[in-house]
């Protein structure tokens, strides 16, 4: 039960990284416009790893999170194991990048503050079902 | 049925991802950005002739001969514009005078930034003393010491003072017509060609994509239109 909910969760992380990804891909929020203004955060340096957005690398992550919650779900014991490696690297990740936005860049991103909220309560949802279970 | 059903689950999840993606793209990438299409046969190798003139002279850097030549739409107070500022720069130095023209047109985007206005008249009162891009590089350089400040007057005063203006001088063309006119103008042949947002790059008149804006992306589309003007 615990891993649907958790499945479904993932699902609006996966959505929010997915436009984010197009935005970033696009240059719709990267650039400055007279109507939206400009996202600080998504045209700064640390939104690229290595060239590639920062946003699909969260796509990834959520979609692998998405599975492997799906199979815990449905019955597939083993995969259960490897959801808490997963959602621990997703957790750091969302904790160095809310770090980055409140002391580096200065300024928040709501999409991106979305995401944290979604790992924030995924991880909680991992740790509540590990619990239940022992 | 009970054992595949998670994975039916998981390949329709991946497939409307997937597909969300490319219709996004593809969306984003239908929507016209220049009101007309850029003619592609004829080689434009000056200011292209298209969309409203701008202020005259403008404010070029590089040969008005040089086969390549970019113009920038820009807002001194726009973060991706600061950023581009360093590779336009680089790109300048690496291709030479002769190979590549570099035009900066005022775009401040009005009421996003609070000091965009009073930046760009800034830059074109220096370039009433002729020190236009010496204004250009030190605000763009110095973008975060007064993006948040409250009076940025006294900063770029002491801008002008650093690179040598007559302060006094600068002081009274910065509210001069003159200064308003020139930063109309540029904007006005900005909303002509379709500009909607900073940094935009035209190069020899086409608009070149946001995402192609990277050092090697913008490198090679140089490099392109190089040899395809011997």
């Amino acid at each position: 039960m615990l891993y649907g909910i958790a499945a479904l969760v993932s699902l609006v992380g996966l959505a929010d990284s997915i436009y984010l990804t197009v935005e970033h891909l696009t240059g719709q929020s990267v650039r400055c416009t007279i109507t939206s203004g400009c996202s600080e955060v998504l045209s700064s340096p640390y939104a690229t790893v290595r060239g590639y957005p920062l946003a699909a690398l969260g796509a990834i992550a959520y979609f692998v999170f998405f599975s492997l919650a799906t199979l815990a779900a449905f019955g597939y014991r083993s995969t259960s194991k490897l959801l808490t490696p997963l959602v621990a690297a997703m957790f750091l990740t969302t904790l160095w990048l809310f770090y980055l936005q409140a002391f580096v860049i200065q300024h928040f991103c709501q999409f991106c503050l979305l995401s944290a909220l979604v790992t924030t309560t995924l991880t909680a949802l991992v740790i509540f079902a590990r619990r239940t279970k022992q | 049925m009970k054992r595949i059903l998670p994975f039916i689950i998981i390949a329709v999840v991946l497939g409307a991802g997937l597909f969300t993606v490319a219709y996004l793209q593809r969306a984003a990438s239908e929507t016209p950005r220049t009101p007309s299409p850029a003619p592609s046969a004829s080689p434009v190798a000056s200011i292209p002739s298209q969309g409203e003139a701008g202020a005259e002279p403008a404010h070029a850097l590089g040969n008005a001969q040089a086969p390549v030549t970019l113009e920038e739409f820009g807002d001194f107070e726009c973060p991706p514009c600061g950023l581009l500022h360093p590779i336009l720069k680089s790109l300048a130095g690496e291709m030479g005078p002769a190979n590549l023209r570099i035009i900066f047109r005022e775009f401040p985007l009005v009421p996003t930034h609070a000091h965009a206005l009073a930046a760009a008249h800034a830059a074109e009162a220096a370039g009433l003393q002729g020190k236009f891009w010496e204004m250009h590089d030190m605000l763009y350089e110095h973008q975060k010491d007064w993006h948040e400040a409250f009076d940025v007057r006294p900063i770029f005063e002491g801008y002008a003072k650093n690179i040598g203006l007559d302060v006094a001088q600068f002081q009274r063309d910065n509210t001069s017509e003159i200064v308003e006119r020139r930063i109309f103008l540029d904007g006005k042949r900005g909303h002509s060609l379709g500009v909607t947002g900073t940094p935009t790059v035209f190069m020899n008149g086409k608009e070149v994509p946001f995402e192609s804006l990277a050092p090697d992306k913008l490198k090679a589309l140089i490099n392109n239109e190089l040899a395809a003007h011997p």
